[in-house]
């Protein structure tokens, strides 16, 4: 299966399974999940700015994911939890981080740019696949709670080769766990193709584990909407958990320290840019009257206006004092660290300047 | 208008370098915040660098085609204040101003040197004077003991390198560190006086401190003997004052001697070694390294010229004036002060006749050289007025013996009292 | 890039040379990791390998750090030579329970019938301003674990050297290379034979402080043995080289010459490879101390955010304070509240 409702050219086709699922978003809805992918990926791309200006240590673009991001996101309750990895700053935005705080940890002064149980979001995860267990145990304890809030995880196709991975599904399935996998396949791992890391959908691989499985074009907003709705009212339900594949594709490099014109062709890059999750939403948007030049010209505004003030605070991010290192790493005193900590401050009060 | 240096940010985890492939500018003009000012090519990847101002390049600091190490400058902007966001500065920044971008930052440039501490190291090293560096083949292992035992050594004051460890393999027990301790508080018995009037004190420190333990490790440790000789130097004094005259460098008694003592070694090699107890072996210098004892402002040094054998007069004259010079304005390089084969102390510029003097560490012979004074002297048959000294020498009577030593004196006589140009040249 | 004298390249670079010499030289030589083969590594480490050697031969695997250890194990069972890269220290957790349960073990287990060439390469340590779980040192872990070898270059000649000599040993072999001194540069000879895989390095000579390290601190090491040159201390740096086992007799003669220990690393100092030196060097040298041998390490913290590693990872100035400790030049630690 492939669900799509909005093509590349903007063309919104008729699903009568899912169609229902999105009848309530008006054309005004619509602007709005257009207006937050013009946002995200403004702030991703003066992210890489930043990055280029040494303002950053390393960035990872979401760059043609914005769809997958904003649609799924915009969909969650404030009580679900999302597990993701590092590449999802456009859910964090959903989620209500404010601007600054996303991009505290890759200028390197922090361990954590929120409080997860403040924003409903574990801290971003740089090791692959890891956070699919976390999501899975996580839905455990809302099972055992009673509670109809789900876990969302956010995982890559390379991740769908972790045995992290397939071992969280095995749990989510024997446990019946209300988790929602939500795997970006955005065709590379770095420089690894997917086909590297399956011969079949990723879609059916979570079948043969006996979790329902979603493929859906991931660039088209209404279709990850309805997929994710479709999701969280099964996991809502006492249904399980599901697994939404979807399709989209990743425009920039891996990081801002990858070059991918070393491992992919240009004229891939090219074709992609034809079902950019943006401009078919423009598309049909323009279409539909809601999108003209001024409220295009608004909305270009206000992306200025974020990028504007999320460079501010990123240039306002000031080191954070030297003995804060042994903060937090235990949540009981440690006398070892103690005195770690001790014998370092008088170390650094020794300097003659 | 403020300037705004941009500088080489690290593009990818842990680069240290780029290339500037091309620029998309030139100076003087504006630029809009973020436009791509350049294209750089790293180790990884091709990297578009967009421009952190907004506002007028005022000045390109690499050409297309060169390197850049991450840190350097590459552009100059001339920004207006609103433009020009406030960079945060930390005390770290002040080291690297506007570096900001990360990776293997260069650990200093240049030099390395260490970030100066408040308080200078409390006890001072154990060393008044630096280690010597030795060839690889002369590196020593440390006189083996227990860190109990070194700190009683090191309270005690005593030298474990001058000890011989009656415990296993050698080992240096502490019996051993109190009974050398037991010699020197013998031998000095400092509780058995008292003051019965005003006394002014002066710490044990410096130089003094060091030539004291010298001059003890080297007088209960050696067996002294000393023998005189009175000579004619007269004919000495006369080659000198000749030499000067007729060269260009000031020869003076001092260099006669010098160069007569070096001849003189030549042929008694005994002279001119050490006892080493720890390896049961007597050491002969191949080679002289002719200290000359001096006396400072800050105590007795003696400095040494490095193989002074193989200079000429006028080149041993010239190496004791560079000596001299050095030894006065307390200048003299750490290993000038180390490694000495044998010694000459002048004494005769205090107008003595003749001494005992005690051997430097570390070698068999010492010479004194009394005052020059005109005494009635024989003098061809008849009896003149002539310039009469005494040479003092002090042996290591383990070493040197007695003929040996006398044979030694006698010749070193014969050569100044000679001085024949032609020899002493 | 940059001009460089003829036999002079970076540390990468004499990485890359010793695999195409060990992929020429012996046809079961295969290479295995992420992005290895196209990308030629996210260090460029393998560029160029699987053009010239095929992609049978240089493997880009599925993302799976446990996989590639664990196919490695089958594929040496068949014959095969495997070099496996794990892409950073901090993701060679999934692969451990292979590592320790597995490779460590079967030459044991199999009674000595089954060998297990396997080399295991990791870039590994801090100071390259990255994102978490990218500068780790997780030395300590395999050097604790019987029946692999373990070892570290700090020169480009000893990291082309040193990983040739991995590859051709039949004992697991994990090659740490540091990744902050990739783009240092140096003579290589390649033919030149160098010194045993076990070997450590004297690698600045000097007679009152023996500054035992390895990796990534050798170059930080030299230089404060420089800098400390202008303070008349004269400090010998030993550079390891080998982790497990560790040539004591070369760091032994040093100290009963010098009867000065100090050991530097970036891993934290619980049970720290520098604990072991300290303790061994003590027993067979506790009669030519001088003093308490001294560690100068990482915290035993997390490893903290890119701003902050500098307090962290021991520098040039850390360490001469540790010379100054060991050298009593400062109250002794115990003296601290």
């Amino acid at each position: 299966m492939f669900l799509q409702l909005l093509d590349e050219n903007g063309t919104r086709h008729a699903s009568p399974e899912f169609d229902p699922l999105v009848a309530d978003l008006t054309p005004q809805h619509l602007l709005g999940l257009y207006r937050d992918m013009v946002v995200v990926r403004r702030i991703d791309a003066e992210a890489t700015a930043l990055q280029r200006q040494g303002e950053l240590a390393l960035w990872p673009p979401l760059l043609g994911q914005e769809a997958a991001q904003i649609g799924s996101g915009r969909a969650l309750r404030d009580d679900d939890f999302v597990f993701s990895s590092y590449r999802e700053h456009a859910v964090a935005y959903t989620r209500g981080v404010a601007l600054v705080d996303l991009l505290r940890v890759w200028r390197g002064v922090t361990a954590s740019g929120w409080d997860p149980h403040e924003v409903g979001m574990a801290t971003p995860q740089v090791i692959i696949g890891a956070q699919t267990l976390h999501a899975t145990g996580y839905a455990m304890g809302i099972k055992n709670d009673g509670a109809d809030s789900v876990a969302v995880t956010y995982f890559g196709d390379g991740a769908m080769s972790e045995g992290d991975v397939s071992e969280a599904m095995v749990f989510a399935a024997s446990f019946q766990a209300p988790v929602v996998f939500f795997c970006q396949n955005n065709q590379w791992a770095i420089s690894e193709p997917v086909t590297l890391q399956s011969r079949v959908d990723l879609a059916d691989r979570a079948t043969g584990f006996g979790i329902p499985s979603l493929r859906v074009d991931g660039n088209d907003v209404l279709a990850v909407t309805a997929a994710t709705r479709a999701a969280l009212a099964r996991a809502r339900a006492g249904e399980g958990p599901t697994f939404i594949e979807a399709v989209t594709y990743r425009m920039g490099p891996h990081t801002t320290a990858d070059d991918p014109t070393r491992y992919r062709d240009s004229a891939e890059l090219t074709e992609w840019q034809g079902r950019d999750p943006i401009s078919r939403l423009a598309e049909y948007l323009r279409a539909a009257g809601v999108l003209d030049h001024d409220v295009d010209t608004r909305i270009a505004g206000e992306a200025d206006a974020v990028a504007a003030e999320l460079r501010a605070g990123c240039l306002a991010l000031a080191d954070p004092d030297a003995l804060t290192i042994f903060d937090n790493v235990y949540a009981e005193p440690h006398h070892v660290l103690e005195r770690q900590r001790a014998e370092y401050a008088h170390y650094l009060e020794g300097f003659a300047e | 208008m403020s300037l705004r240096e941009f500088r080489l940010p690290d593009l990818g985890e842990g680069l240290t370098e780029s290339d500037i492939v091309a620029w998309r500018i030139s100076e003087g003009d504006a630029v809009e915040l973020n436009q791509i000012i350049a294209e750089v090519e790293t180790a990884k990847a091709l990297v578009e660098l967009p421009s952190p101002y907004t506002g007028v390049v005022a000045a390109l600091h690499a050409r297309a085609g060169e390197t850049v190490s991450v840190g350097d400058p590459l552009v100059t902007f001339a920004v207006t204040p609103e433009d020009a966001p406030a960079v945060v500065t930390e005390p770290e920044d002040a080291l690297e101003p506007n570096l900001v971008g990360y990776g293997a930052r260069p650990e200093h440039s240049g030099r390395p040197v260490r970030r100066a501490r408040r308080a200078p190291p409390d006890v001072p090293t154990h060393r008044d004077q630096p280690a010597p560096i030795m060839a690889p083949g002369e590196r020593r292992e440390r006189p083996r003991s227990t860190p109990p035992v070194r700190h009683l050594a090191r309270q005690l004051g005593v030298d474990l390198e001058q000890l011989v460890g009656t415990g296993g393999e050698g080992l240096i027990t502490r019996l051993d560190v109190e009974a050398a301790a037991e010699r020197t508080r013998d031998s000095l018995a400092d509780d058995a006086f008292t003051d019965d009037g005003p006394v002014t004190r002066i710490p044990i420190r410096g130089v003094r401190k060091h030539t004291a333990a010298a001059m003890v490790a080297s007088a209960f440790t050696a067996p002294h003997v000393t023998v005189f000789h009175t000579i004619d130097v007269t004919r000495a004094f006369e080659l000198a004052t000749w030499v000067t005259e007729s060269g260009g460098t000031k020869v003076s008694f001092l260099a006669i001697a010098s160069r007569a003592v070096c001849l003189a070694l030549s042929g008694h090699p005994e002279l001119n070694s050490r006892w080493q107890q720890s390896t049961q072996e007597i050491v002969q210098y191949g080679y002289v390294n002719l200290g000359i004892a001096a006396a400072t402002e800050r105590g007795l040094v003696v400095p040494n010229i490095k193989d002074a054998g193989s200079l000429d007069l006028v080149g041993l004259a010239a190496a004791l004036a560079e000596l001299t010079a050095e030894a006065r304005a307390g200048k003299a390089a750490p290993d000038r002060l180390t490694g000495g084969t044998f010694t000459i102390t002048n004494i005769g510029v205090f107008g003595v006749e003749a001494g005992t003097p005690i051997l430097n560490p570390g070698e068999a012979g010492i010479l004194a050289l009394g005052a020059a004074q005109r005494r009635p002297w024989e003098f061809e048959d008849g009896i003149a007025l002539r310039q009469v000294m005494t040479l003092s020498l002090s042996f290591d009577h383990r070493v040197v013996d007695g003929e040996q030593g006398s044979r030694f004196l006698a010749e070193l006589g014969n050569l100044l009292q000679v001085a024949d140009e032609a020899v002493l040249r | 890039m940059s001009d460089l004298a003829p036999g002079t390249t970076t540390l990468g670079k004499a990485l890359n040379r010793a695999l195409f010499r060990a992929l020429d030289d012996d046809p079961k030589v295969m290479v295995l990791g992420e992005d290895v083969g196209v990308l030629g590594g996210v260090y460029r480490i393998t560029d160029g390998l699987q053009a010239r050697f095929g992609a049978n031969r240089v493997v880009d695997t599925p993302l799976a750090e446990s996989a590639i250890i664990g196919t490695a194990i089958g594929l040496a069972f068949r014959g095969y030579r495997p070099v496996c890269e794990i892409q950073f220290d901090g993701f060679v957790y999934p692969a451990f329970d292979q590592i320790v349960s597995q490779l460590a073990r079967m030459h044991a287990r199999t009674n000595g019938a089954v060998t297990l060439p396997i080399t295991i390469r990791i870039p590994v340590g801090g100071g390259i301003g990255s994102a978490e779980h990218h500068s780790d040192s997780p030395e300590t872990l395999f050097v604790h674990t019987p029946g692999i070898r373990v070892v570290t270059a700090a020169t480009p000649q000893d990291a082309h050297t040193l990983l040739r000599q991995a590859i051709a040993c039949d004992d697991p072999v994990i090659f740490f290379e540091p990744k902050r001194r990739y783009h240092v540069k140096g003579e290589v000879d390649e033919e030149a034979a160098g010194l045993p895989m076990g070997a450590a390095r004297i690698a600045r000579p000097g007679d009152q402080v023996t500054l035992v390290t390895f990796g990534s601190l050798v170059p930080t090491a030299l230089d404060a043995a420089t800098a400390a040159a202008d303070e008349r201390i004269s400090i010998e740096v030993i550079d390891l080289r080998s982790l497990s086992p560790i040539d004591f007799a070369t760091i032994e003669a040093s100290v009963r010459r010098t009867g000065h220990l100090v050991v530097a690393h970036e891993a934290p100092q619980t049970a720290g490879l520098g604990a072991e030196i300290a303790a061994t060097i003590t027993e067979r040298c506790f009669t030519y101390l001088e003093a308490a041998p001294v560690r100068v390490t990482g915290h035993d913290i997390v490893y903290p955010p890119a701003r902050l590693e500098r307090h962290h990872v021991p520098d040039l100035d850390r360490i001469l304070f540790g010379v100054d400790r060991v050298l009593g030049r400062v109250p002794a630690r115990a003296e601290l509240a």
